[in-house]
């Protein structure tokens, strides 16, 4: 129906609204936003997309430097490592394992942090202040030394990698979601709907999660680059991903020996993790401004 | 002769969907020793008008002003620096929430001392510390302050807020003002406690003839300790005369209705009688109303009022409307105005 | 003041004995007999293993158990490493403090790189040099390190030739051990080449000290920008503009003074994150420190080695955790808790 507006209409969007429409006109954090996303896509079309196979060399094209190179192959852009494997393809299955892993790990410590951390927040007395010194303990503890711990418990691999990192960041994402919680149920909207007779799951629900679900994404967008260089880190150290998996602290390990003879088999892969740490940081950042303009107006 | 005169000041905000009038033409003026009251709703642009005097506000807002003078001189065509220079040494200002304006983690004495001008002290270097911290007892003692070696050891948090605000008078007579300007010293404070701090400042109005500009927004408390009144609101000029004019006659509208909604003013009306009060509330930055801001609120408005009224003077007593309420000699009530009796 | 150390050291004890209680259950949890993995003595006769089994109490219940793993770790007896079947308190003590000089070195760097960089950018706020800030602490805050260390070796030490990549100093002196921290060492030793060897020991520790810093120099850039920031918003700046003071008083009295308050709280938490990296950067830079030994005995499967690390490191952390609490309480009149003084 084309009717002119005859008043100033106004309309308020609803925060979740207000945060894109900020987040949308910041050109960094979109540019980053575009990068993840294409990340995420890579890393679930990579066997798609990749014009070799991660694992299977060919013995005749060993250590051939990136295209660019005067000794460079067209048809190897990146590069190959010493077993003649193609540096792209190799980059692009590991998308999957270092950056999708990573986001299915942070997704999975979120969603058990976020119900355990709200069962907490309800608790009162000697049991809560329990599981906040322990959980001042776990968090004492460096998150890389107590994923080696469990990896050392599990013993050295790709699975047992990503369930120690789980493990670690669980207890994060229960402190910062009791915390959050805590804190908004301090508040009078909270006591408002008390008095109406909502009960506390409800409160959770309708009123809390709304409120504290962009903290949580934001403290997410943290523990995803967090996630990624640990993976990484235990990938380097031998203790993540086994040699032929084309993990990008793996590679980059695997090409330690041939630094100087080979050095894309080492800056390559490092330049992967720095490119998805940024990408997955400036997200972060960009609704951490977000919120804090969204706050301000 | 003015101390201080202002006209048509005006104050902008810097916002994403461009800039906001937040303080719209405003004029005030201070004679010298004189107590001068400066009422309005909060949002009214009286702390914005205050701290733009002194020259404290952030740079996202933007002041323009006809004409700023300070005892005669044009504060405009002197440069920021001398500007501040001269209003530093001149103006003091008190704020609202004294604990907040006391650095938290330096001793009070120390916040005192610090505001000693050395240009007071005599003597030579070794001398001056012991100057300084007699300077700051008797600076305390001057407050009313009696138990000051326990007060200079102490940091702001331990205090309580009627102490605090003491202290931030000290701080501001260390530099003996000519004129202190007080953002609502009193709010949120016991009522005991907000009668020391006026007494106080009426004190030292009375003593060292220091003029004083009281901001708040409670009309019928200001009447007690100040000469003269201006009235803001939703940051326009509304009416400045004297107390006893403002109060017993008040010729616009807005005044009208914060003297009729005080109960003091009101002692005729029956028990348990509504009192007076205007329908809606003060607008927000984002939707002023063009013309005069009262406009949608105001039991008087007219068409006209969509042009912002010029101020006109009635025995000293200025008003800014286009249908002040005028009174006849020595009665309270006003004429009724004939444009309004068609509607009626 | 005293409510306060009681608090700390309550909180001091709980967690000690959270920390012993987990190095406890990972015996239980790694693969292998309990006490072995509790002693380290994989070759043990069935006598010794008898005398074992009674001194680590392992036939009553649990709580014993517990109770004489603690009385072994009071006594300073962690059991022996499974690989060199050395005592591994005596290995922890060698290798500790080159482990806390590489950190606190660090720590320190971080801190005075970022905070006065974090300043700057929050007195310039919204302008050029804050952005060129802000950027560089987000790019400094997402290399990984193992790949930082290894391009900062490649370009310094092997295409510059100008400092050291491995170790703490050059084998060619000889320090006698006293404290372990080298540099304290080598002012204590008699050695006429001492400034020769202090020259050395600092040219060996400047790369790993910059690579274990960035990280967290560029989180103390955002942490001390966000206080600045809040602090020069807040009403007692307002305040003391109004008396009269101008902007470097206002900083360096006033500002600083109360955004360091603010920072000094998060160095605690900082400090794991830091140690993390400093482990990843001994195994790089071959730095003779706990976090290196900790991860080849992960690789040598030395379970007792693994849990006494994770013990001894997680301690040293929460030592430093504390220290910084009291530091904060010591800054701050708020957090002293003496509010009804006066």
């Amino acid at each position: 129906m084309a009717r002119e507006k005859i008043y100033l209409e106004e309309v308020f969007p609803s925060p979740f609204m207000q945060l894109w429409e900020i987040f949308r006109k910041t050109p960094v954090a979109m540019v980053g936003f575009a990068c993840f996303i294409s990340l995420i896509l890579l890393a679930i079309f990579s066997p798609l997309l990749a014009p070799y196979s991660p694992v299977d060399g060919n013995l005749d094209m060993i250590l051939i430097p990136p295209a660019w190179h005067s000794d460079g192959n067209v048809s190897y852009l990146l590069g190959t490592d010493e077993l003649g494997r193609d540096m792209l393809s190799r980059l692009m299955y590991g998308s999957s394992l270092t950056f999708g892993l990573s986001f299915i790990v942070v997704i999975f410590s979120l969603v058990i942090g976020v119900v355990i951390g709200s069962l907490s927040a309800l608790t009162k007395g000697i049991k809560s202040s329990f599981l906040n010194h322990s959980l001042d303990v776990v968090l004492s503890i460096p998150s890389l030394l107590l994923a080696i711990i469990i990896v050392a418990i599990l013993g050295p691999g790709i699975s047992n990698t990503v369930w120690a990192i789980a493990i670690v960041f669980i207890p994060q994402f229960i402190h910062i979601t009791r915390y959050a919680v805590k804190e908004e149920f301090r508040k009078d909207y909270v006591l408002a709907s008390r008095l109406d007779g909502a009960s506390n799951f409800r409160i959770l629900y309708y009123s809390v999660f709304p409120n504290i679900v962009e903290r949580l994404m934001s403290q997410a967008t943290l523990a995803q680059s967090a996630a990624i260089i640990d993976i990484a880190t235990l990938g380097f150290l031998g203790l993540g991903a086994q040699i032929p998996l084309p993990e990008w602290g793996a590679i980059l390990a695997n090409g330690l020996e041939r630094f100087y003879i080979a050095p894309w088999t080492v800056y390559l892969p490092g330049l992967a993790i720095l490119f998805a740490v940024v990408a997955t940081n400036l997200v972060g950042e960009g609704i951490r401004h977000a919120l804090k303009l969204r706050k301000e107006n | 002769m003015n101390l201080l005169d202002i006209r048509n000041l005006s104050i902008e905000l810097d916002t994403p969907n461009g800039r906001v009038l937040a303080v719209d033409k405003v004029s005030l003026s201070i004679k010298e020793g004189e107590v001068r009251g400066l009422v309005g709703e909060s949002g009214s642009g009286k702390s914005l008008l205050a701290q733009a005097i002194i020259g404290v506000l952030q740079d996202k807002w933007h002041v323009h002003a006809d004409r700023f003078h300070w005892r005669g001189i044009d504060l405009l065509r002197l440069s920021i620096e001398e500007r501040k220079a001269l209003l530093c040494r001149d103006v003091a200002m008190i704020f609202q929430e004294p604990m907040s304006c006391l650095d938290p983690t330096t001793l009070i004495g120390d916040q005192l001392s610090e505001a000693i001008d050395s240009s007071q002290l005599s003597g030579y270097f070794w001398q001056r510390k012991k100057q300084r911290k007699e300077a700051v007892i008797k600076l305390l003692h001057k407050v009313g302050i009696k138990q000051h070696s326990q007060c200079i050891n102490s940091y702001p948090h331990q205090l309580t807020e009627a102490i605090c605000q003491r202290v931030m008078i000290a701080i501001a007579l260390a530099g003996r003002p000519i004129l202190l300007i007080a953002d609502e010293p009193t709010a949120a404070m016991e009522s005991t406690n907000q009668g020391q701090i006026f007494r106080l400042l009426a004190n030292l109005n009375q003593l060292k003839n220091m003029s004083i500009l009281l901001i708040s927004h409670d009309l019928e408390n200001l009447t007690h300790w100040t000469n003269t009144i201006t009235v803001m609101y939703s940051g326009q000029f509304v009416e400045a005369g004297t107390t006893k004019q403002i109060f017993n006659k008040p010729m616009h509208p807005y005044t009208r209705a914060l003297v009729d909604s005080s109960t003091k003013a009101n002692l005729q009306l029956p028990t348990k009688s509504r009192l007076m009060t205007l329908p809606g509330s003060i607008p927000i930055l984002q939707h002023l109303p063009i013309g005069c801001r009262l406009g949608p609120r105001c039991p008087r408005a007219q068409q006209t009022c969509v042009v912002a009224p010029k101020v006109s003077s009635y025995h000293g007593h200025k008003v800014s409307c286009h249908f002040p309420l005028l009174y006849e000699n020595n009665k309270k009530e006003p004429i009724k105005h004939t444009a309004l009796k068609g509607h009626v | 003041m005293l409510t306060f150390t009681l608090r700390r050291i309550s909180l001091f004890i709980f967690t000690m004995l959270a920390l012993t209680l987990l190095s406890f259950s990972l015996s239980f949890l790694f693969p292998g007999d309990t006490v072995i993995n509790h002693s380290g003595q994989i070759n043990a006769t069935v006598t010794e293993l008898a005398k074992l089994n009674e001194a680590y109490q392992m036939d009553k219940n649990l709580l014993n158990q517990y109770g004489a793993y603690l009385s072994h770790i009071f006594n300073g007896d962690f059991g022996q490493s499974m690989a060199s079947q050395s005592p591994i308190s005596a290995e922890i003590i060698k290798l500790l403090p080159a482990t806390i000089e590489l950190s606190l070195v660090a720590l320190l760097i971080a801190m005075l790189v970022g905070i006065p960089l974090g300043f700057i950018a929050a007195i310039k706020h919204q302008k050029t040099s804050d952005n060129i800030i802000l950027s560089l602490a987000m790019i400094g805050y997402s290399i990984p390190t193992f790949w930082l260390g290894l391009l900062a070796i490649l370009l310094f030490s092997i295409n510059l030739g100008w400092l050291p990549s491995a170790g703490q100093i050059s084998l060619l002196f000889e320090i006698e051990f006293v404290t372990g921290i080298q540099f304290i060492d080598i002012l204590l030793s008699d050695s006429p080449y001492k400034w020769q060897a202090f020259r050395n020991a600092s040219a060996h520790i400047v790369l790993p000290a910059f690579v274990v810093a960035l990280a967290p120099a560029t989180i103390f850039i955002r942490l001390s920008r966000a206080a600045m920031i809040e602090v020069l918003a807040a009403s007692y700046i307002r305040a003391a503009r109004a008396k009269g003071l101008n902007f470097s008083q206002i900083i360096f009295r006033h500002a600083i003074r109360n955004a360091l308050i603010k920072i000094i709280r998060h160095v605690g938490l900082q400090f794991a994150n830091l140690v993390t990296i400093a482990m990843v950067t001994e195994v790089i830079f071959s730095w003779p420190g706990i976090g290196r030994w900790l991860i080849e005995s992960i690789y040598q499967r030395d379970y007792t080695a693994i849990q006494s690390g994770l013990l001894v490191l997680s301690c040293f952390i929460f030592i430093v955790h504390i220290l910084t609490d009291f530091i904060y309480a010591a800054l701050n009149p708020l957090a002293r808790g003496n509010k009804h003084g006066s």
